[in-house]
This record gives C-alpha cells, sequence and structure tokens, in this order.
C-alpha cells in the first residue's frame, strides 16, 4: 500500500527531523563547547569515566588477566633462548651489583658527613592502573586512586625504576594519567653527566624525542635523562631513561619505566619546592640567619 | 503478531547498546600501554552503518547520539565531534537503504567505504580548522582502511549471527504496516 507508507512517513518525516536536528545541534554544541572551555568539559569527562570505569572493574580484571596469559604462554616458546640471554645479563649484573653496592656503602657514607636531609615531604601513593585510553591516538591510563585519596593534577607517576607520566584529570574516585609518550607530553629534563638542560617531548611513539636541548655536541647516545624540576610541577631528580638516537639523527629517550606492563604505578605527593623569593628580608629580619644553624 | 514485533524492536534495541558497550569496554582493557604504528578497525562505526542499512528502526537516531557521545568521552576524543559526523553518515544511509536494498552487496561495500572515508576525513578536517593537535596521518589512515576492510565480516557478523537481515517486500515492519 504505497499511499498508507506515504502518509505515515508524512507523520513521523518532519518529528523525526526535527529530533536528528535537535541531537546535531546538541553535538556540535559540545564539540564547540569543548573548544572553547576545554577544562570544564574535560572535568565532565573525568566524571563520567569515574561513574563507569570503576564498575566494570569485576569484570575487566579477569578478562585482562586471562589475556595476559595467554600472551605470557606464547612467550614460553622462547624460553630456552630467553633462558641463555638471561643467564650472559646475570653475569653481568653480579659485576654492576658488586660495585653498586660498594658505592651505596660510600653514598651513606658521604651522606651521613654531610649531614644531608633528603625531602621528607616526597611520599607516594600507590594506585591500580584500571584501563587505557581505549585508541592508539592518545597514551594515557586511568588509576583507581583520586581526589578522595588527596591526588592533585600535576604530580608525578612512576612505577618501580622510572617516570611514567603525570595526572592530568582527577575524579573523586580516579584520575588520569597522562603518559611520556602521549604527544601533549612535555617533561623539563636535565640529562647527566653534562648537565644539559632540555624537553622530553611526547610524539605517540616508544621512545619520545629530546628537544630544545641547549648544546647537542655534549649529549652521547647512554647518557641518563632525569626530570630537572624547573617550572615547580615535577620534583628533581627522578629517573626517566636513556639518550638513545634514532636512525635520522635525532635523540631520543629509551624509557626507564617498562611500558609494556604498567599495572601498579606510584603517584609521588609533591607539594611544590618553596623559592627564596625575598632574599633582602632574611638577612636582615631579626635574628642572624647563621646563628641557629650553628647552635645545632 | 503486532505485540510480538514490539518486543522485537525493543529487544533489538538493547541488543545493540549491548554491543556498544561490549566493545567500549574491550577498548578500555588495559593492554596497550605501548604506542602503536597502527590503528585498528572504528567497529562500532562499521556496525551502526551496518544496522542502519538493514534495520534503521533498531538504531534510532537518540540511541546511536548517546552511544558515539559515550565514545567520544570515554575514548579521550574530542568530545561530540565525530559523534556527529558518525550520527550525520548513519542517517544518510538510512535514507539510501531502500535503494540499496536491491542492490548487489559490492554496490553497498562501495557506499560504506565511501562514508566512512567522508566520516573520518571531515573529522580531521574540521579538527584542523579547530586548531586542535592531530593525530599522525598513519594511524588515521590505517585506522580508515582496517573500518573499510572489516565491514564484510561485520556485515556477515549481523546478518547471521544477530540475526538483522534486511527486510524483504512483503514483510510488516515494527508497526504492523507493509513495507
Amino acid at each position: 500500500m504505497p499511499k498508507d507508507r506515504s502518509s505515515s512517513s508524512d507523520y513521523t518525516g518532519p518529528l523525526r527531523r526535527l529530533l536528528l536536528a535537535v541531537l546535531i545541534l546538541i553535538l556540535a554544541g559540545t564539540f564547540l563547547l569543548w573548544r572553547i572551555d576545554s577544562p570544564r568539559v574535560e572535568r565532565f569527562r573525568a566524571q563520567i569515566t569515574d561513574r563507569i570505569v570503576p564498575n566494570l572493574d569485576w569484570a575487566m580484571a579477569p578478562v585482562t588477566g586471562t589475556i595476559n596469559l595467554l600472551r605470557d604462554f606464547q612467550s614460553y616458546q622462547r624460553l630456552a633462548e630467553q633462558n641463555r640471554e638471561l643467564r650472559s645479563e646475570l653475569r653481568q649484573m653480579q659485576a654492576w651489583k658488586e660495585a653498586a653496592l660498594q658505592l651505596e656503602q660510600e653514598n651513606a657514607r658521604l651522606l651521613d658527613l654531610n649531614n644531608v636531609r633528603l625531602d621528607p615531604r616526597l611520599t607516594f601513593i600507590t594506585g591500580v592502573v584500571l584501563a587505557d585510553s581505549g585508541s592508539p591516538f592518545r597514551q594515557s591510563v586511568l588509576l583507581n586512586v583520586g581526589a578522595r585519596d588527596g591526588l592533585v593534577d600535576g604530580w608525578a607517576t612512576m612505577d618501580g625504576i622510572g617516570l611514567v607520566g603525570r595526572i592530568s584529570g582527577v575524579a573523586k574516585n580516579t584520575s588520569r594519567v597522562i603518559l611520556l609518550t602521549d604527544a601533549s607530553s612535555r617533561i623539563p629534563a636535565t640529562i647527566q653527566p653534562s648537565g644539559q638542560r632540555a624537553i622530553v617531548a611526547g610524539d605517540n611513539s616508544a621512545a619520545p624525542p629530546i628537544d630544545f636541548i641547549e648544546n647537542p655536541d655534549l649529549v652521547r647516545p647512554g647518557d641518563r635523562v632525569i626530570s630537572s624540576g624547573d617550572g615547580g610541577v615535577f620534583p628533581a631528580g627522578l629517573l626517566i631513561g636513556q639518550v638513545a638516537a634514532d636512525p635520522g639523527g635525532r635523540l631520543r629517550v629509551r624509557l626507564a619505566a617498562d611500558y609494556e606492563r604498567l599495572e601498579f604505578l606510584r603517584v609521588l605527593r609533591h607539594y611544590g619546592t618553596e623559592t627564596v623569593s625575598d632574599s633582602a628580608r632574611v638577612i636582615s629580619n631579626g635574628l642572624p640567619p647563621i646563628a641557629p644553624a650553628v647552635s645545632q | 503478531m503486532n505485540d510480538l514485533s514490539a518486543t522485537r524492536l525493543w529487544f533489538m534495541r538493547a541488543g545493540f547498546l549491548f554491543l556498544a558497550l561490549l566493545i567500549l569496554f574491550f577498548h578500555l582493557l588495559p593492554l596497550e600501554t605501548v604506542p602503536r604504528s597502527w590503528a585498528g578497525p572504528d567497529l562500532i562505526l562499521a556496525f551502526a552503518f551496518a544496522w542502519s542499512l538493514r534495520r534503521p528502526e533498531y538504531v534510532p537516531p537518540l540511541a546511536l547520539a548517546l552511544i558515539f557521545l559515550l565514545f567520544d568521552l570515554l575514548l579521550q576524543r574530542p568530545p561530540g565531534l565525530l559523534a556527529l559526523l558518525a550520527l550525520v553518515g548513519c542517517e544518510n544511509l538510512k535514507s539510501r537503504g531502500r535503494s540499496l536494498r536491491d542492490a548487489s552487496f559490492a554496490a553497498e561495500w562501495f557506499t560504506v567505504a565511501m562514508i566512512t572515508t567522508l566520516v573520518l576525513v571531515g573529522n580531521r578536517v574540521i579538527l584542523a580548522l579547530a586548531l586542535v593537535p592531530l593525530p599522525r596521518l598513519s594511524l588515521a589512515l590505517s585506522e580508515l582502511a582496517a573500518t573499510i576492510l572489516v565491514y564484510p565480516m561485520v556485515v556477515g557478523v549481523t546478518h547471521w549471527v544477530m540475526g538483522v537481515r534486511r527486510t524483504a517486500p512483503g514483510d510488516l515492519d515494527a508497526l504492523g504496516h507493509r513495507v
């Protein structure tokens, strides 16, 4: 019945078109609002994530575990080969361990001699990785600690060894960590032993390039890259990785943290380094500054 | 009959929502923390296109908009833009559904490939116009190619596993009318 059909589409057509137009306007408005006032929409995004993802955890944990188990099973096939590699590596490591122990003792003695007090406020919270960014375009992970645990935007996160990223986006129960490999990540760094300042700028590849080196001639592959603490956002002295040169001659960082398996991350509590801003008053204000130090 | 088809209609709508959540769930599993040089297919886009061509009444615009917006929010994309383009693409395909009903699968694949290209390229162009930092071109191209290549498989799953088929002439639609 063609007549019947056309009359029914006459009835539903305008309504349907109106609904579609409203939906399109709302979506376009969302995008414009995000472009204009990004922090507010990002907060909204963090809250939505906070509502949804922790509820999926009961299902995600077993599925992730199973898939990782299967992957491990594949790697068992290369077991003999790996074993040989590991044994030779172990021999080298024993020599290093000896050196490290001696250095540790020496370091402790020197620290004791100098009466050095390391920053006692640098404590950490450990969180579990709930989810990743879900798309290959962004590099981030979601942690199960959030504003409830006192987290603040900008804090550094590490795995056991090296820097992993920084907190960006805190909701009540969850927080997002932008990894060093993300295209929007920029971390001020120092390259040891030359002491050159540089920026480690993520570009969505496994080894982020090093930008803005003052004098690239002084930097050699194998040098250590540590965070410099410039800008007061990050604590200084966290290990990022080693310098490596890619085939194009560009300097990159081979990250120390194990990005293959990010399961537990440490979030370092950092309340900013206090700077001496008004030196004149420090000197002229009442007591001479030397006196208390001497009396100790 | 009318009652039965209404139940089936809502059942299939809920089914699409469940499918979307399942895809989202597998996206969010913390398995990929190392940057990749290629991107997989945008499965939800392919499924939405396949369903829109076959049974437009199972994927109403409101559900599509909500699902795409949720994907944008949870997958760290600029919220709203890809959702908007995907919704327009689906509605465009719905309007072509009647003419494509009698055509071969190759014609359908070609149309879907065209729409997918328009959606993903349009997304990139608008992002560039809005001065948002763009992801690498190789990633975007591999996503486009993978989405187009995976479409026949998505159609197969839709047709045989989920039982979402084109209405044949003489079938009744959800409201009991002859289509």
